[in-house]
């Protein structure tokens, strides 16, 4: 693969995370349908993106509960241009990005999509779905029904 | 302790960047070349050679192209130089005003006399070939997230709902910097424009342009930081470090939902005015970092030129440029002069090293004699930023 995530002769492919043991409930999570996220078992703070320590207390006994995957648009952008990532994102241009302050008290970063990007708005109501990318899964959202 | 007027900027030197263009010639440097160069040109400056660094310190700033694990000792090797101090700030855009201020504790405690801060980057030639953030390469980049563009529309996107902001006012910005731009003969964009041609230029990511954002470069920078004492042996001009402050890591609020409209860069420059013992209308100049003109508009707020949420209203109504009341970025900055990799951290600070010693030239700021710097690196998302780094500098003690 070349640094553009094209792979010599092919089609460009979408970029993998690195797993690592502290990151691996999550992507277990997304494979199994489920948005996972940290809770804090000294503190009970709920914490966006996995760390190997509670951002609020220091503590390193975390564990994962189920997030409902519901949620508001805090920010979107539409994405018009590929920069700094894989061309494997182009022919999904345009796309709504967004950042989502979930009901569970966290902010995440994902597409909006089933909606015309121009549709969306802050304030939104959405919902997470899960997409194979072909060795690991993400999260979009997509308007609440 | 403060710092306060305990070290000086007694030279600089900065190479010209280029778009390193196979088809026109222009040659690929690599990252050691413009470190060589850019420390060729200061010291050329300071009427020094590297037998004056001997003994001292070395402050070798990371560049953002994959680069050796040992820079700063290799650094000094490649230069012949046996350092007694050496530090490699490695905080993205803020590692010119984290390097002057670290510079500055070293010859404040008397453990050197003297520091170059020096760095080259290359991202013309090697190209985006470094690990910046783990949480970018498997939390942001398989999600679809287009880099810092991307981040910073949604920061953007966010304060224009949240406080009326309009384009018109990053335009101005854009529209100022160009005007400083046309001015340095260094810079890499020289043809003015106008608000309607601002406002038809492509969408990047909305509701971010083309010329919001910055044009990468190959170049290298250096400045020496000298204790005050001995600054005047090196120079009739030397540049005081009057106030400096550092706030990393910065949340509003919720750590898990911090308000995106704001900035590290408010605590930390308060701290560094208080140092100074300076307000905000005592600022000359503010060259702040500016990957998008969004940065800059919330660093205008976050540093006190007006409240925050204000920085639309502010902009309209105030002279930007070079003669105005508080000029902007008069090098055009790294929007209109080129961004040489994390090499442009250091662009602004030397433009106000520049104005404080009346080398302004065309774009000259009549009675220059305080403004301030920043340097902010390291984006996340939702969160404005990782490093923030604010440096008040002054020509008088
Ligand atoms: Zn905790």
């Amino acid at each position: 693969m070349s640094r553009f995530g094209v792979k010599e002769g092919g089609e460009a492919r979408k970029p993998l995370p690195y797993i690592t043991n502290y990151s691996q409930g999550f992507w277990e999570g997304t494979k199994a349908g489920e948005l996972r996220i940290q809770k804090c078992n000294a503190c009970s703070h709920k914490q966006w993106i996995p760390k190997a320590a509670c951002e609020e207390c220091g503590s390193i006994d975390l564990s994962w509960i189920k997030s409902g995957g519901k949620g508001k648009v805090y920010s979107y952008s539409i994405i018009r241009h590929v920069v700094m990532n894989s061309m494997a994102f182009e022919k999904e241009i345009p796309y709504a990005l967004a950042l989502i302050d979930l009901d569970d008290g966290v902010r995440v970063v994902g597409q909006v999509v089933e909606c015309k990007p121009e549709d969306v708005k802050i304030g939104m109501e959405v919902e997470a779905f899960f997409e194979d990318i072909g060795g690991a899964s993400i999260f979009k959202f997509r308007p609440r029904r | 302790m403060t710092l306060r007027g305990k070290a000086a900027i007694v030279s600089y030197g900065e190479t010209p960047v280029t778009r390193a263009r196979k088809d026109k010639g222009e040659p690929r440097l690599s990252y050691w070349e413009y470190f060589a160069w850019a420390t060729s040109l200061a010291l050329k400056k300071a009427g020094m050679t590297t037998k004056d660094l001997d003994g001292q310190g070395l402050a070798v700033m990371h560049p953002e192209v994959d680069h050796s694990l040992f820079l700063g000792v290799e650094v000094a090797e490649m230069l012949g130089v046996t350092s007694k101090w050496i530090i490699t700030p490695s905080h993205g855009g803020a590692s010119g005003c984290v390097g002057l201020a670290q510079a500055a504790l070293a010859v404040s405690s008397g453990i050197v006399d003297r520091v170059l801060c020096v760095i080259g980057d290359a991202p013309m030639t090697y190209g985006d070939t470094m690990m910046l953030t783990e949480h970018r390469r498997d939390f942001e980049k398989p999600f679809g997230v287009m880099g810092p563009t991307s981040l910073f529309a949604l920061v953007m996107r966010r304060h224009m709902e949240q406080y009326g902001t309009k384009v018109e006012h990053t335009g101005k910005i854009a529209v100022t910097q160009r005007e400083h731009a046309v001015l340095n003969p260094d810079a890499v964009f020289k043809e003015r424009f106008t608000m309607e041609d601002y406002l038809n230029s492509r969408m990047i990511a909305e509701p971010i342009r083309l010329l919001d954002t910055v044009m990468r470069v190959n170049g290298g920078s250096a400045f020496i930081v000298t204790k005050t004492e001995e600054a005047k042996r090196w120079t009739d001009k030397p540049v005081y470090l009057l106030g400096y402050g550092e706030c990393n890591n910065y949340h509003h609020g919720s750590k898990a939902l911090s308000d995106a409209t704001l900035m590290g860069i408010g605590q930390a420059s308060r701290e560094a005015l208080s140092m100074a013992g300076l307000e905000p209308r005592d600022m000359n100049f503010f060259q702040p970092y500016d990957d998008f003109t969004i940065a800059v508009l919330m660093q205008i707020e976050a540093a006190g030129f007006c409240e925050v949420g204000k920085g639309g209203k502010f902009i309209e109504e105030t002279d930007l440029s070079y003669r105005g009341s508080i000029p902007l970025n008069t090098g055009g900055g790294q929007i209109s002069a080129g961004q040489p990799g994390l090499a442009g951290g250091n662009l602004n600070l030397v433009e106000g090293v520049r104005q404080l010693r009346g080398e302004g030239e065309g774009r000259q700021i009549q009675g220059a004699k305080a403004g301030m710097v920043t340097g902010i690196g390291a984006v996340q998302y939702g969160r404005n930023v990782g490093y923030n780094s604010v440096a008040v500098l002054g020509s008088e003690l």
